[in-house]
């Protein structure tokens, strides 16, 4: 790890002040942003630490009601916090499992919300900087197109970058149409849609935050049906592990008909996957299995598999069917 | 101060050339710390040293007097000792007078390695670079010789000495480890796990992957569970901090009588090897605090950050049950 300075933030402005210094980071908890920079891929030469930032504002680190009934998820509040928050766990189970299902007990005391959503691709190419990666390295090449790419997405792949993007709460948000609160030069909104990028021939650059721009908030709309969701996470192990493939799905069911549907797919894409395509497959028919293969099928059309991931596929389309058929029950 | 151990990030100090040691990474480095006065020049004259210079991957050398501060870094102050630092800059191979032993026949047996029958180098394996170096440590270590030349420093054909300067940007950083206050000057790239190990010579708390995937160094700050290998220290101040070594303290035993959920692992067998234990230790008394189900599956699920390459599984989650019926006894 190189030599940094270190300067802990009393207010938001003089973090965006420090921040504004080329090469610098933000820190929250920490644990995407140190296990990177151990193995060199991040070589911040200032690093800001944003958790003080609570101390002055609480609500940045707090699960609060917005008007309209939505919930406002503090930047630094801490994954177990918001997973174990009452008001989460009731109106947006997808939201509190998606995070109860990712890390461990003790890194979801540390990681927070921003980090969570702003955290790097677990792709072991990106992570060793002894190989080519287009992402680490603009232009020096891709390790995974070709290489070992059991892990690596199906949906939203380039040419240059086929990495997957590993957060499981982000698919959650996906499916919600949650909004993106950034601080900067001036304050402003990013609707989720808009927040991660493609790959496409910049895998660099994943996001639309714009360097030394802090993220405040997360906000969840009222969403009505949201309190019938699930987020069903298939890996190699039980527990702790990252995505093989994951399903965020939320209907509305009345009398076996479905009125309205959320759905979007962790562990397949290069960002997290909202499947407008399966949703228009459900709303307005019955939630029968047939149905929700008819779903998952369209969901997974454009998949793209490389030579040792196309198990996802038939893998992303069964947990999306399981999903389905649970939330429906 | 202790010597870094293998697979640690070697400590970095400036070159005599006023680059950091960090910046030769890419290549592998042999740094040696010898008496002062010693000719490095005279290195030469081992078999192992002449091969190390020959190599067609060249490693780096550095060599430093072990009277520099450089040294101290090294658990080498006024010792001799040999590190071999892998491409990346992380310890791959130590040799520390008085610490590690030497087995010198075996050791220079291994020297041999590095040469076909008719004396020709071979391909540079990595075995042969590793028995070159402790080529090097049996030299700079066991012969008086070599630690006792006459001549002065001579100029070095590559690396060179430290300039002597401090390890930049240390500041002043004061923790609140097991209800005492503490100050340690570190850098901020320090981890808690590093400043509590190697700085406050507290090793209860282990690492394992250093990289938050095993759970080893598992530490509660305040109260909280977390990974004190994926936090700065610098961060952590004005927090209080609880290790094994002050967990039973924590939940008001005194003297040598353990914490409830330590003699429920001792009880239950929650360990074989023990290197785990303590993270599982921590974890689980501050998961008993944490609003889980009430089931064994709830406590795999619970603590499934914690992995033991033992597989004292079954043992770990009888433990956990045992103290959660009985009522907790969380620590702090
Ligand atoms: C072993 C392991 C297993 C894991 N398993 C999972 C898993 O199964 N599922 C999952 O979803 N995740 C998993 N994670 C990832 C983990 O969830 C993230 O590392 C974490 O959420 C990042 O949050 P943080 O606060 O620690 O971020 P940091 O490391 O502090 O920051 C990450 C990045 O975000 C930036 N940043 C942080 N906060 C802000 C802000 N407010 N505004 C602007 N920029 C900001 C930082 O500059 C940095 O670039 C795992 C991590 C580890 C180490
Ligand atoms: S998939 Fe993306 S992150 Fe992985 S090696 Fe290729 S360019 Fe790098
Ligand atoms: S050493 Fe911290 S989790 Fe392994
Ligand atoms: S007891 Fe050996 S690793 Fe767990």
């Amino acid at each position: 790890m190189i030599s940094f300075d270190y300067i802990s933030a009393a207010d938001v402005e003089s973090a965006l002040r420090a921040a504004s210094t080329p090469s610098s980071k933000f820190i929250a908890g920490g644990t995407t942003l140190i296990d990177l920079m151990k193995l060199d891929v991040e070589r911040p030469t200032t690093v800001v630490d944003v958790t003080t930032l609570a101390r002055r504002d609480a609500s940045l680190a707090a699960v609060s009601e917005l008007p309209g009934g939505g919930l406002r998820l503090g930047a630094l509040a801490h994954m177990s916090d918001v997973a174990w928050d009452p008001r989460v766990r009731d109106r947006y189970p997808l939201v509190s499992q998606s995070l109860l299902l990712a890390a461990s007990g003790q890194l979801r005391n540390m990681a927070t919300m921003g980090g969570n959503i702003l955290q790097r691709t677990r792709c072991s190419y990106f992570r060793d900087t002894a190989t080519p990666c287009n992402k680490r390295d603009p232009g020096s090449g891709c390790s995974a197109i070709g290489g070992f790419n059991r892990t690596h997405a199906i949906l939203g792949t380039s040419e240059h970058c086929i990495a997957t993007h590993p957060s499981d709460l982000a698919v959650a948000l996906a499916a919600l149409d949650t909004t993106v609160q950034v601080r900067g030069t001036a304050p402003r909104s990013i609707p989720f849609a808009d927040f991660h990028l493609l790959p496409g021939a910049h895998p660099e650059v994943e996001t639309t935050l714009r360097p030394g721009e802090l993220i405040t908030s997360i906000d969840l709309p009222a969403v009505s049906f949201a309190k019938r969701s699930l987020y069903l996470k298939v890996r190699d192990r039980a527990s702790y592990a990252f995505a093989l493939a994951a399903a965020a799905v939320a209907v509305d069911l009345q009398g076996g008909a479905i009125r309205g549907a959320r759905v979007a797919l962790g562990g397949v894409g290069t960002k997290p996957w909202r499947s407008h395509e399966a949703e228009a497959v459900l709303v307005g028919k019955r939630a029968t299995e047939a149905t929700f293969r008819a779903a998952a099928n369209a969901a997974l059309a454009g998949a793209r598999p490389h030579k040792d991931n196309a198990f996802k596929v038939e893998l992303a389309k069964r947990t999306l069917v399981r999903a389905l058929t649970e939330v429906s029950a | 101060m202790q010597p870094p151990n293998i697979g640690d990030i070697a400590p970095d100090f400036v070159l005599s050339t006023g680059r950091w040691l960090s910046d030769v990474r890419g290549a592998p480095v042999i740094l040696a710390f010898h008496e002062p006065g010693w000719d490095p020049a005279r290195a030469d004259e081992i078999e192992g040293y002449r091969h190390l210079i020959q190599a067609g991957e060249e490693p780096q050398r550095v060599l430093v007097s072990n009277d520099e501060p450089a040294a101290a870094l090294y658990g080498a102050a006024r010792e001799s000792a040999v590190f071999v630092l892998d491409g990346r800059g992380r310890i791959a191979w130590r040799h520390v007078a008085g610490i590690d032993p030497v087995e010198s026949a075996a050791e220079i047996a291994a020297l041999g390695l590095q040469t076909n029958g008719d004396g020709v180098r071979t391909a540079w394996s990595r075995r042969g670079f590793v028995a070159t170096a402790i080529g090097a440590a049996v030299a700079l270590t066991l012969e008086p010789t070599f630690g006792r030349a006459q001549t002065a420093a001579a100029q070095l054909p590559s690396g060179g000495t430290t300039t002597g300067a401090a390890v930049g940007d240390a500041v002043p950083v004061t923790l609140n480890v097991n209800g005492q206050t503490i100050t340690l000057n570190l850098e901020p790239r320090v981890t808690l796990l590093d400043a509590l190990r190697e700085y406050a010579g507290l090793t209860g708390s282990k690492k394992g992957c250093d990289h938050g995937q095993c759970g080893a160094c598992t530490v509660h700050i305040d109260r909280r569970r977390t990974l004190s290998c994926l936090t700065f220290a610098v961060m952590q101040q004005d927090k209080k901090i609880t290790t094994i070594e002050g967990l039973a303290a924590s939940a008001g035993a005194t003297g040598d009588s353990l914490h409830p959920m330590q003699q429920a692992f001792i009880e239950h067998d929650g360990f074989q090897c023990g290197y785990c234990t303590s993270g599982q230790i921590m974890s689980a008394t501050a998961m008993v605090g944490e609003p889980w189900g009430p089931g064994d599956d709830d406590v795999r699920e619970a603590m499934s950050g914690n992995i033991c390459r033992c597989g004292a599984y079954p043992g770990i989650v009888a433990a956990v049950q045992e103290v959660r019926r009985n009522g907790g006894g969380q620590g702090r």
